[in-house]
């Protein structure tokens, strides 16, 4: 652990910095001056997988649309902790297998609550 | 550790009272489920065991907050009924109450700095939607944007500071920390005073010190008047009980430099919360920086760093609890009677409601510290225990800030008893006379038998 380092092991780095670096200018000022400049309206239209793009795309959305998605992202997040306990299956042993039925119990309790509650009822 | 999952349990059957409709008794079952909690945390008394591989340690330190708050909540329950009078959310008030006890619960408890950081999180976050309970008061949006903003900012501070103090020595326990800080002589490492300075100052804003208060003024008088009574009362006491169990067990080695930053942190706080606080005229925000200015006070104790340190801090934190109970209490009744929160709207309180009128009296004279009352030896405490450690110019501060306090303290004793305008009679009801008058005796008794909290740990 005790390793000592000095200013110079950083020079690698801060070569690579530079090289980043200067490949990024490089490359975006060089594309400017070679490239040819064709400025039409089918040109500069927001490309969308070839569909034509229809109106702002900053629209007010309902607010049940926010309900939906932080619950989504709260039960899909919920697969984190599955997957370290399946990796670990074997020495976490029994008592792992309860910890995780508690977890799910409780997950699957606030699953029942959003549903009685109706969060998850659009109209 | 029990009261930890009794709490939980108590917090998914009230989410569950709403579905299967048996809200209406969910007052007593809150009632029996913290009583409950508290006699699960007196079984961890002088027995001390750590929980959830040395996360969690239940010694006796952990033990008196725990029913310190826990207590403080149930009185609070009796004081913030008025809350739960609506039957389309007051489950969801109940339940965000004592999810937030979780995190108080585990805030004073850890022996983990992760566990810090969730015991913190599922406090604020809980406060963050109480704040803004009144949903169709713009003040209180603001009070929930502002407190939400400001704190999601601050725990980042804590994260970082977790970090570095990780990458250096190695681990979350605060037992592993202070040992390889004591035992490697590390603690001049720039990395380390960073990372504590970082966490210092995450902490140093959920209590409110000063220069970061700014939030508590807005913020206490925006939310609702029973939210702003547990965020003084009980998510004070688990911040700076937090505060001094980290500071005391993990970074207690290196203390010169943070205590260097705090002794001028508690300074400033007490200065300026004092003197703020006497240019106020609505009762809500006055209250809010005389919390700020109890936060400077509370500070001295993780100051002093000695054994006094967590003994006093209990009584401070008791005292000041309950009787910033009894104050918001007052305000609450008054101002739901006459639409005001201003200090003019007690004038003449006396002639018509003495029981309400000597109550309050009782509780800002025991803010102020004045003897024979809980306020006045909580005060006593710290400050012998910062002067046994040998702060003696903070302490003259201190006194000098209390001075000060006691001034603005006593204009609304002085419009309690304005005798040029009659106040009506506001009806308090038998509930409301009970809890004031409990409020009132245990201030008295604290004050008068200090050693029932102060021999405890």
């Amino acid at each position: 652990m005790e390793t000592t380092s000095l200013p110079t092991d950083y020079f690698p780095i801060a070569i690579q910095f530079f090289v980043a670096l200067g490949f990024v200018l490089t490359t975006m000022v060089a594309t400017h001056l070679l490239g040819p400049k064709r400025k039409s309206k089918v040109k500069l239209e927001a490309f969308e997988c070839g569909i034509e793009s229809q109106g702002n795309a900053r629209i007010p959305f309902t607010i049940k649309y926010f309900l939906v998605a932080i619950l989504f992202v709260l039960f899909d997040v919920e697969v984190i902790f599955m997957y370290p306990w399946a990796v670990n299956f074997k020495e976490l042993g029994t008592t792992g297998i309860i910890e995780m039925f508690i977890f799910m119990l409780l997950l699957l309790t606030g699953f029942y609550y959003i549903i009685k509650k109706g969060a998850l009822k659009w109209e | 550790m029990n009261s930890l999952i009794i709490l939980a349990a108590l917090g998914l059957i009230i989410l569950f009272s709403e579905i299967f409709n048996f809200k209406k008794i969910i007052f007593p079952i809150v009632f029996a489920g913290i009583i409950a909690a508290i006699v699960a945390a007196l079984g961890d008394w002088n027995n001390s065991a750590s929980y959830f591989n040395n996360m969690i340690r239940t010694d006796n330190y952990a033990v008196s907050f725990s029913v310190l708050i826990l207590f403080i909540t149930l009185l609070w329950f009796v004081m913030s009924s008025s809350m739960f009078e609506d039957q389309e959310t007051r489950t969801d008030y109940f339940s965000l109450i004592v999810f937030s006890l979780i995190g108080a619960l585990v805030m004073v408890s850890f022996t983990n700095l992760i566990m810090l950081f969730l015991g913190i999180e599922i406090l604020s976050i809980s406060m963050y939607a109480l704040a803004g309970s009144k949903k169709d008061n713009l003040a209180s949006n603001e009070a929930a944007m502002k407190y939400f903003l400001l704190g999601a900012f601050t725990t980042g501070f804590l994260l970082f500071g977790i970090a570095l103090v990780y990458g250096i020595t190695g681990s979350f326990n605060t037992d592993q920390i202070s040992e390889y800080i004591m035992s490697t002589g590390h603690s001049s490492s720039p990395v380390l005073i960073a990372g504590i300075l970082l966490i210092l100052t995450a902490l140093t804003f959920k209590i409110a010190a000063a220069p970061f208060h700014f939030w508590a003024p807005d913020v206490y008088q925006g939310a609702p008047t029973p939210v702003t009574a547990f965020m003084s009362s009980v998510v004070k006491t688990a911040a700076i009980a937090s505060f001094l169990r980290l500071f005391g067990s993990a970074f207690a080695g290196p203390s010169e430099f943070w205590i260097a930053t705090l002794w001028v942190i508690s300074a400033i706080t007490i200065v300026l919360g004092n003197i703020l606080a006497v240019y106020q005229t609505n009762l809500k925000r006055m209250l809010a920086y005389s919390s700020i200015s109890h936060a400077g006070y509370m500070i001295m104790s993780v100051i002093a760093l000695n054994e006094k340190a967590a003994s006093s801090l209990l009584f401070y934190t008791a005292a000041y609890g309950i009787s910033s109970l009894a104050a918001f209490m007052v305000l609450l009744i008054v101002s739901s009677k006459s639409g005001t929160e201003e200090i003019s709207g007690l004038r003449g309180m006396f002639s018509k409601n003495p029981i309400m009128a000597s109550a309050a009296c009782i509780a800002v004279l025991s803010l102020a510290g004045i003897p024979p009352l809980a306020g006045f030896f909580a005060k006593y405490y710290i400050f012998s225990a910062a002067l046994q450690s040998g702060y003696t110019g903070l302490v003259l501060i201190a006194v000098a800030g209390s001075l000060v306090g006691v001034f603005y303290y006593f204009r609304i004793i002085i419009n309690i008893f304005e005798s040029n305008v009659q106040m009506n009679d506001l009806g308090v009801n038998v509930f409301n006379k009970a809890f004031l008058l409990i409020c009132s005796l245990l201030a008295l008794l604290f004050g008068i038998l200090p050693g029932l909290i102060i021999d405890a740990i």
